[in-house]
């Protein structure tokens, strides 16, 4: 097996960096502005109420400065409509992601990106800045335009793996997409700092930068992406060009198989260069010319094989590494008594591990050609790190080092998931290239994943106010093994095939 | 006519009203205009109030002590108030006085003041009420409280945020205890401070921050779209 793991760059261009770049940062700035309302909630929260006084004391005068707002009538009530707030975006962002995918599939991608991007800058101005310079506090406007944000979000992620699968090919993805899919974790970061530096000025200001951001954002999108290497008329490299005779035997092929590599190697006579769609041909000839591919349906997208294990997978994953993002400042500054600005600090420790577990994970599965091995050790590791972290002492330095390696393992399979995986699962040999299911696919995975999300927030802290925070951590971990158990089939299907080719080598030797 | 804003002194026309209101139950609007001509006559002489108002040089309207202030056409504000011998019994609303020095209830019969009556009053030095009335804020929020027959005096209004063991009068982050009348204060921002329970700091540099957004988005999207999308054939 020749593995594409170097000089795999020379064959991207600049098309390849600024789609690239392009995507990554449409998703950092949604994710910074996700971000912001997880960071301003102390003081949309001390708006939101009156302030407090002991009943014997007189309320303070004079009133607009100390009384006026009464939305609620303290920061507990403030506190749980927040997290109502956060459930219902996750809810409406999860049955969003089922529809945008449909939906980016059947339509120009650029368009569905841009619309997503700023239509979701509107909702998050009206919602954070009109409502404070308008000093209009409501309880269903708040929940309706969350509602709306997390719709028009959703049709960002599956439009940007989109692009990204139609741009990269198979050889390099794992890296390629493990660095990419860092763009969350980079996001979380821009979005910790933006709203620390801005929130003296009042957290409508906030909104205001990363709101208007990602407008921009939206705006350099529409002007600047291409979508496919299909529009300038380049060719991704052939991956879907198969000769039928080995078709049949595909069901039983895992996701990934090196076969198809050699295949491409031996065709370098140039009887092969059919480009997906079949728009550019350098073969003249009797090929049959090829239709436009048509947009799979939902039910079939769900059908295809790998993508129901893979989204219960991430349903269990993607609810442990939420709930790690929402609640670890959180815990952070309750358990060990740190300040809220210290414990946002180390909390981005979680994130770089994230960052680094994804990226050396894709390479190492870009390296082997398969990723379910991969996923199962690294998360046979994280369920250690998870116990190795509960006990963590209270010492800064030690539980950054924990934070980070939970984060690499955790973070890792996450990422992995979500991104590099859901391209293999869009594009694999059983679509025959000729359905567009890339940005379905991609929609069911994170769609189901943010259901488990959404689930997740509310069990967290109804177990953590019964039971305790090693309870969380127990539940984590069942979580981190339920995952394990549901892509179970896929590691015994990719292990038995590597074990069959190792054996047919050494035969042949 | 008869329009009152309060922004720091309030704006008193002279208008006629109805001089034979005694009791001080009425709306809003004839109230405001008619504090100085709330009963009949006029300051006194040697009276309290006549000897402050002579003092500062202010104008006798009814029975207020106006200041004029030149700069202001048509704005005075009673710097002195002189109700007393005015059969009242109640005294709802003296918030147009609020400037006041010195205020005179004396000779009436007012069976009880409200808490709030004095809130705001921050000059007021001198108050004269009926005998069996208490100082507002009590006899502590006085430098000098005495009885003389009939009358009962109030004399030099002590700093509330001065004193300690009063009250905890801890006022919240970021705000500072300001006196605000006879046993009242207020908890106003520091500094640059401002807002909802001053929390927010200083002013957002809205032009320093998105006129260069504004210009890099432009510019970073004419560059992608030349390099870019110029050559894209519609797929």
């Amino acid at each position: 097996m020749s593995s594409p793991c170097c000089g795999f760059l020379a064959q991207y261009t600049h098309h390849h960096l600024v789609a690239f770049l392009l995507t990554f940062f449409s998703y950092v700035l949604l994710h910074a502005s996700r971000k912001t309302f997880s960071n301003v909630k102390v003081s949309i929260s001390a708006q939101w109420t009156p302030s407090v006084q002991n009943a014997s004391s007189p309320a303070f005068s004079p009133r607009e400065t100390w009384e006026k707002n009464n939305l609620f009538a303290d920061s507990d009530e403030a506190t749980l409509f927040l997290g109502v707030l956060d459930t219902i975006f996750l809810f409406s962002y999860a049955v969003g992601l089922y529809m945008s995918g449909v939906i980016g599939d059947r339509m120009n991608l650029r368009y569905v990106l841009s619309f997503g991007l700023c239509g979701s800058a509107i909702v998050e101005f009206v919602f954070g800045t009109l409502t404070e310079w308008l000093q209009f506090y409501n309880i269903y406007l708040y929940c309706g335009l969350w509602v709306l944000n997390g719709l028009l979000q959703s049709a960002v992620w599956p439009c940007v793996v989109a692009v990204m699968g139609n741009w990269f090919g198979k050889s390099g993805r794992g890296f390629v997409f493990g660095l990419w899919s860092a763009c969350a974790s980079v996001g979380n970061i821009l979005g910790a700092f933006l709203a620390s530096s801005v929130l003296k000025y009042g957290y409508e200001y906030a909104f205001l930068v990363t709101s208007v951001l990602q407008f921009a954002g939206g705006v350099v999108v529409f002007f600047g992406l291409l979508t496919s290497p299909k529009e300038v008329g380049l060719c991704l490299e052939s991956e879907t060009s198969l000769s039928p005779v080995e078709r049949d035997a595909d069901s039983h092929r895992p996701l990934m198989s090196d076969e198809e590599d050699e295949e491409e190697e031996g065709e370098e006579e140039g009887s092969e260069e059919v480009c997906d769609g079949g728009y550019y041909t350098i073969q003249q000839g009797d090929e049959e010319p090829r239709e436009t591919p048509k947009a799979i349906g939902f039910c079939q997208a769900f059908c295809l094989p790998g993508v129901l294990p893979y989204s219960l997978a991430y349903a269990c994953l993607k609810l442990v590494n939420y709930s790690f993002f929402f609640w670890l400042p959180f815990y952070l500054s309750r358990n060990f008594g740190w300040k809220e600005a210290q414990a946002d600090r180390l909390s981005v420790w979680y994130d770089v591990g994230g960052i680094i577990g994804g990226t050396i994970q894709g390479l190492i599965s870009d390296c082997m050609g398969k990723r379910a091995p991969v996923l199962a050790v690294s998360l046979l590791l994280a369920m250690g790190a998870l116990v190795g972290y509960s006990h963590s002492p209270p010492d800064q330095v030690v539980n950054a080092a924990l934070l980070a390696t939970t984060g690499f393992f955790i973070g890792g399979p996450s990422n992995m998931i979500s991104s590099a995986i859901s391209a293999d699962l869009g594009r694999q040999e059983a679509l025959r290239g000729s359905q567009e299911a890339l940005a379905t696919v991609t929609g069911i995975v994170d769609g189901t994943g943010s259901i488990g999300a959404a689930a997740g927030q509310y069990l967290v802290s109804l177990i953590e106010s019964k039971l305790g925070w090693m309870c969380v951590f127990y539940f984590f971990i069942v979580m981190t093994g339920g995952s394990i158990v549901f892509i179970l089939p896929l590691i015994v299907t990719e292990i038995r095939a590597m074990w069959r080719d190792r054996q047919a080598r050494t035969h042949q030797l | 006519k008869a329009i009152v804003a309060r922004l720091g002194y309030s704006l008193v026309y002279k208008g006629v009203v109805n001089s034979s209101v005694l009791c001080i139950c009425c709306p809003q609007q004839q109230q405001q205009v008619g504090l100085c001509h709330l009963c009949n006559g006029t300051v006194q002489n040697g009276t309290a109030v006549s000897q402050f108002c002579s003092a500062s040089a202010g104008l006798i309207d009814g029975r207020c002590c106006l200041l004029r202030k030149e700069n202001i056409r048509d704005a005075d504000y009673i710097i002195g108030l002189d109700l007393s011998n005015c059969s009242l019994s109640r005294v709802e609303d003296l918030q147009d006085a609020f400037s006041a020095t010195t205020i005179d209830l004396s000779l009436n019969p007012i069976v009880n003041l409200d808490d709030s009556l004095f809130e705001g009053f921050i000059q007021l030095a001198n108050l004269i009420l009926p005998a069996n009335l208490v100082c507002p804020g009590g006899n502590a929020s006085w430098d000098k409280v005495k009885v003389k027959g009939e009358t009962h005096f109030c004399e030099g209004q002590k700093d509330i945020c001065n004193q300690t063991g009063y009250l905890s009068l801890n006022c919240p982050e970021n705000s500072l205890c300001v006196p605000y009348g006879p046993g009242f204060f207020q908890c106003s921002c520091v500094d640059a401070f401002r807002g909802y329970k001053c929390l927010r700091e200083g002013e957002f540099p809205i032009i320093q921050v998105f006129g260069p957004l504004a210009g890099s988005t432009v510019l970073v999207s004419i560059l992608l779209w030349l390099t870019q999308r110029r050559k894209a054939i519609s797929v």
